[in-house]
């Protein structure tokens, strides 16, 4: 696992460090500032960064900017402020109160942070997959209408040559319907093309 | 007052911050009854969250991070309210003086970056100092006047204004957008050429306001007021030209902006902190930042007159001027 911490106090940083101990292959880099070309060259797949640092607006832009390349960012929050947790978990950060942090706390923060992070990562494509099934089935049920008026077919007539053509071209159905439905709008001197 | 203690107030160090810190130390928050503990932020994103949860009462804010607040775009959605402006200008654009050469700025730059792309190197990277703020859409207008694409032709990322000098120094950034003092900074150590400054393009945009949730305005209007014109009397006697050697040496402290007294006095001479039109809040201020959040793509299809009649409100402070 490759750590990077980006926290101006040393002491604090050295903790974090220290809490890391033992998980193999480990790598931890300590930095008092963010260096974008340094983090890019390192490739952690966690960043923790300490609530005071000017850093904060780099990692939150960058964290926006790279949806191909998203890493989980953890921040420590001090216990004199109240309710910074919270708010900075429900930006998108994960946030864990510093105050009284031992060392044998920082592993499991950490991981729970990248479990949390990878399930969100994994429930946004799982909800962008969800809305192309759904896109494509509504491309389908019109495609199937499509064949039924002109082909004068029933329902399950429309839909076996559906399946034939996705089969006989190795093509995903709906992609076949959405071919179906463009060149239906060219044959029609429609604009659907 | 809050039974609690004292309001809390957030500021980040820049020249244009002066309001709050001389609402504080010249006894405007005194003279208004309140008991004020200042609280300097380290990043915007920070100041935000701190607001929307309450730790901070108020805040010396980016004009446009109201708005995306508001609109819960970089964070969840917080209605936030701005009910006093505290500056205009300040804001500059300065590149590297590595550019530095024959002719004007902006054409070196395009000739520079257009060879870059015909050598297939890789883009010049420039920063401003958060998405959402004055700065960015200063520095991509600028951009986009040259004929350059700022999303396509140039990286643009984020840099805290402390340590734009330094970056640029390092070649890190090849120029950025930034408040007073951070390009007198970068002049003054050698790095930095100033190339545009608002005053220029924009002269009446807001720069900084207050800001604050609107359920805190709700929950405290009189402390509100109070605030309001604390602010508004600070922003008197920071315009004032006879308090600048004061001022200077009030902002360059350790606890505020810890930077050199030059850099300041360069940067105060950019910045309008009292006089016509400077503090109200006007929503037209607000209708032309959400337009230039649409311009670039932060903001889709948005009520634009209803976002900005709920968050600028100037109702707040002549209410407060009135009494």
């Amino acid at each position: 696992m490759r750590v990077l911490i980006i926290d101006p106090d040393p002491a604090r940083a050295a903790l974090v460090a220290e809490g890391l101990i033992g998980i193999d292959p480990l790598e931890v880099r300590i930095a008092a500032l963010f260096h974008e070309g340094e983090a890019a060259a390192f490739q952690p797949d966690v960043v923790v960064v300490a609530s005071e640092s000017p850093d904060r607006d780099t990692l939150e832009s960058l964290r926006e900017a790279s949806a191909v390349n998203p890493r989980p960012v953890v921040m420590f929050v001090d216990r004199s402020e109240p309710g910074l947790a919270e708010e900075a978990v429900r930006a998108g950060v994960a946030a864990y109160v510093v105050d009284g942090l031992s060392a044998a706390r920082v592993r499991p923060v950490l991981e729970v942070a990248m479990s949390r992070f990878h399930l969100m990562h994994q429930l946004r494509a799982d909800l962008a997959k969800a809305k192309a099934d759904l896109a494509s089935r509504k491309t389908v049920e019109r495609a199937k209408a499509l064949l039924m008026k002109e082909r004068d077919l029933d329902e399950e007539a429309a839909y076996r040559l559906l399946r034939k053509l996705s089969m006989d071209t190795g093509r995903p159905l709906g992609a076949v319907a959405a071919d179906l439905l463009a060149f239906a709008g060219v044959l029609k001197g429609g604009d659907s093309a | 007052m809050s039974p609690s203690g004292p309001l809390q107030l957030g500021f980040i160090p820049l020249v244009d911050a002066a309001p709050l810190i001389v609402a504080q130390e010249k006894g405007y928050f005194a003279a208004e009854g309140l008991s004020v503990s200042l609280s300097r932020e380290g990043s915007w994103a920070t100041v935000r969250d701190k607001v929307a949860a309450g730790a901070l009462d108020g805040a010396h804010m980016l004009a446009p991070m109201v708005l995306a607040s508001s609109l819960g775009i970089g964070s969840e959605t917080k209605a936030m309210i701005a009910p006093i402006a505290l500056n205009q200008g300040g804001a500059a654009v300065t590149l590297s003086t590595r550019l530095a050469g024959e002719g004007e700025a902006g054409a070196r730059l395009t000739h520079l970056v257009r060879r870059r792309q015909e050598e297939g190197a890789s883009p010049l990277t420039l920063a401003a100092v958060y998405p959402f703020s004055l700065h960015n859409y200063l520095l991509r207008h600028w951009l986009a006047g040259l004929g350059l694409n700022p999303d396509v032709d140039v990286r643009l990322t984020v840099v805290p204004p402390p340590r734009t000098a330094d970056l640029l120094g390092e070649g890190v950034i090849e120029g950025f957008c930034a408040g007073a003092p951070w390009n007198a900074v970068a002049e003054a150590a050698g790095v930095g050429q100033t190339v545009v400054r608002v005053s220029e393009v924009w002269p009446e945009a807001p720069d900084k306001v207050l800001g604050v949730t609107e359920f805190w305005a709700a929950a405290n209007p009189a402390i509100l007021q109070s605030l309001i014109r604390a602010l508004a009397g600070a922003g008197v006697w920071a315009a004032d030209p006879r308090n600048q050697r004061e001022l200077v040496a009030l902002l360059a402290r350790q606890e505020f902006l810890d930077a050199g007294p030059e850099a300041i006095t360069a940067g105060l001479a950019e910045i309008a902190f009292a006089g016509a039109g400077v503090n109200l809040p006007r929503p037209e201020q607000a209708v032309w930042l959400l337009e230039q959040m649409a311009r670039w793509g932060q903001i889709g299809e948005v009520a634009i007159d209803r976002v900005a009649e709920r968050t600028w409100r100037p109702d707040l402070y002549l209410a407060a001027q009135g009494d």
